[in-house]
């Protein structure tokens, strides 16, 4: 980075977002603080899906970078370096992660998030507590805290490890332009994909799955897998499209990216949709209790009524698949820049809602209610708001932080010339 | 002298197909191609051609599968022979969806098919281009633009002379 406009336009942006960050941060750690001392779980939910949020979105960049190499795709070559600058978010990430896994280890109430954490919980009508719960004792080996803290550990090692390699030699190219540092991203990212997909798999069913421990599906890690890549691509051509408006990629970033990232946009969408039907069909199919009850409680209240997760469910199916489906299938979708953010940010907000649909409704253990629990209701507290954009802002502050650290593209990269002149 | 298809001009190379191309189009001739025996990038955009319409009939096959599928089962589940199965219900939106999926998919397919075949004028065994000997080289290395008679503008004296100051040779009308 040579561009000292540039670097300053960047270092005020990078400001800015650590110090909304840092406000958001607080206010959601005050929110979490309240949550642990009056034990209502609310608000640790939703620092777990400010956390989900920008993890899906350095995830996906994660997973699309190894697939490019894999692919040796050579359009990608200006994008792969943007989604280098996102992986400085994994640490800070991991940071922000730490408080929620500290909980069982610190908290006098160790269970309050994740209920499996505490045996002495109830469960859910009152009758039984967790520790005689067969279910909940045939997964002990795998769901008890110091295993689930260990995982957590390498989850993350894995991420950021990968991260870590790829950026490297990705960054150590633009001095010594050595295509050896190529050979090497590529034959990591043949293994590391796998490590990240099964990484990615259990961290999701760890994290958001066994909130609702009675649960089995065999489908979640592929969702969790769908959003990511959902995410990180309408985030990506977002970022570009800044970028390049902004001067920073003008006239390297064209209309040729942006309509491979919206076709793959496109096929991520369907993608997403096949796995969240089939999970639903499988289940409703099989119409065992130990599967259906994850819907019911995103359908309706004990009693048959629809509760509030039941229009959720339909905005999910209209507004998440549908409407993005439909537009994404014009070409001038894709192309005309307007309309290509938009549809990127409709994503980017319905992946939140399904988000919420995920992590947050569930049993909660009420004595006075006719059948001793009620089901935790779609609602936005302020504390999710400064989850997601005070994580958000730390994360943007890394990203800027590490674009001071490279040059806006890869120049050395051997497959430079056919990124700049990709044409669709 | 008898009816003619067009004229055919041959070029020297890529660029200069492309540029000659490009002149063609701004000169505002409407019914005329070019002829390589590789695909030359960007060439619709020199030609001026809008972008194909094949995705519509992709589109049109998908929705009409989905129709299909849905009325289908429909018709067989709900109305003609109501059966309980598992204790779902007749019709609902869920356990048909792969059948609904499935034709739509299949039906978007042959719309992609059979709108390749429309939108390319094909199955279409006779050319009057054949009766040109320039023309059979195309599939070697000759690069060709002709422009037919059928145009607006067309004028044998004047596209000749056209097509030679774009930079044409071995020019030559095409019986039709």
């Amino acid at each position: 980075m040579d561009n000292q406009e540039d670097i300053k336009k960047i270092n005020s942006v990078g400001l800015f977002a650590l110090i909304i960050g840092a406000i958001g941060v607080s206010v959601a750690g005050f929110g979490f603080y309240q949550g642990l001392t009056s034990e209502d779980a609310r608000p640790l939910l939703s620092w777990l899906i400010g956390i989900a949020f920008w993890l899906s979105i350095a995830l996906g960049v994660l997973f699309l970078t190894q697939i490019w190499y894999v692919f040796h795709a050579r359009w990608p070559t200006i994008i792969r370096r943007q989604c280098e600058h996102c992986f400085s978010a994994l640490p800070w990430l991991f940071l922000l992660f730490l408080p929620l896994l500290l909980i069982p280890f610190v908290s006098d109430n160790p269970g309050i998030l994740w209920k499996w954490m505490d045996g002495t919980n109830l469960l859910p009508g009152g009758h039984e507590l967790v520790q005689d719960d067969p279910l909940y004792n045939w997964k002990a080996a795998y769901l008890n805290p110091t295993f689930f803290a260990i995982r957590a550990f390498l989850y993350f090692g894995v991420f950021i490890a990968l991260a870590y390699f790829l950026k490297k030699w990705s960054f150590d190219t633009d001095q010594t332009g050595s295509v050896e540092n190529i050979h090497k991203a590529r034959r990591l990212s043949s293994v590391g994909l796998f490590l990240l997909a099964t990484a990615s798999t259990l961290a999701a069913i760890d994290w958001f799955k066994s909130l609702e421990y009675h649960w089995f599906s065999t489908m979640y890690g592929v969702w969790f897998f769908a959003g990511c890549m959902r995410a990180a691509l309408s985030a990506l051509l977002i970022y570009c499209v800044i970028l390049s408006t902004k001067g920073y990629l003008k006239g390297v970033f064209n209309q040729a990216h942006r309509y491979d990232l919206g076709c793959m946009m496109l096929a991520f969408t369907i993608f997403w949709a096949y796995i969240s039907f089939s999970q639903y069909f499988l289940i409703y199919n099989a119409n065992i209790p130990e599967e259906t009850f994850w819907y019911n409680i995103r359908e309706h209240n004990g009693d048959g009524v629809h509760n509030s997760w039941w229009i959720i469910s339909m905005l999910l199916i209209f507004g998440h698949f549908l409407i993005p489906f439909l537009l994404l299938l014009w070409y001038k979708t894709k192309v005309v820049i307007w309309k290509s953010i938009g549809v990127a940010v409709w994503i980017l907000l319905f992946h939140i809602i399904d988000l919420y649909w995920n992590i947050i409704p569930g049993k909660v253990v009420d004595l006075d209610a006719s059948n001793g629990y009620y089901i935790r209701q779609f609602s936005v507290e302020v504390f999710d708001i400064a989850a997601i954009v005070g994580i958000g802002g730390i994360c943007i502050w890394a990203v800027c932080s590490s674009m001071l650290k490279a040059e806006p593209i890869p120049i050395k990269d051997p497959n430079i010339l056919k990124s700049l002149n990709h044409s669709e | 002298m008898s009816e003619i298809y067009g004229i055919i001009a041959s070029f020297k190379d890529t660029p200069d197909l492309y540029h000659a191309a490009e002149k063609v189009r701004d000169a505002g001739f409407k019914n005329w191609d070019t002829y390589s025996s590789f695909p030359v990038h960007g060439m619709p955009e020199a030609q001026g051609q809008p972008r194909s319409k094949v995705p519509v009939f992709t589109f049109l096959g998908g929705v009409t599968g989905f129709t299909i599928g849905t009325l289908m089962v429909w018709y067989m589940n709900a109305f003609d022979y109501p059966l309980i199965v598992g204790g779902m219900p007749f019709f609902s939106p869920v356990f048909p969806f792969p059948i609904m999926y499935e034709l739509t998919i299949l039906l978007a397919a042959f719309g992609t098919l059979g709108g390749m075949f429309i939108t390319n004028l094909l199955p279409q065994h006779y050319n009057p281009l054949f009766n040109s000997s320039k023309f059979l080289e195309v599939s070697g290395d000759r690069l060709c633009i002709a422009i037919e008679a059928r145009d607006s503008q067309f004028d044998r004296d004047q596209t000749r002379a056209f097509l030679e100051s774009i930079g044409g040779f071995d020019i030559e009308e095409v019986e039709a």
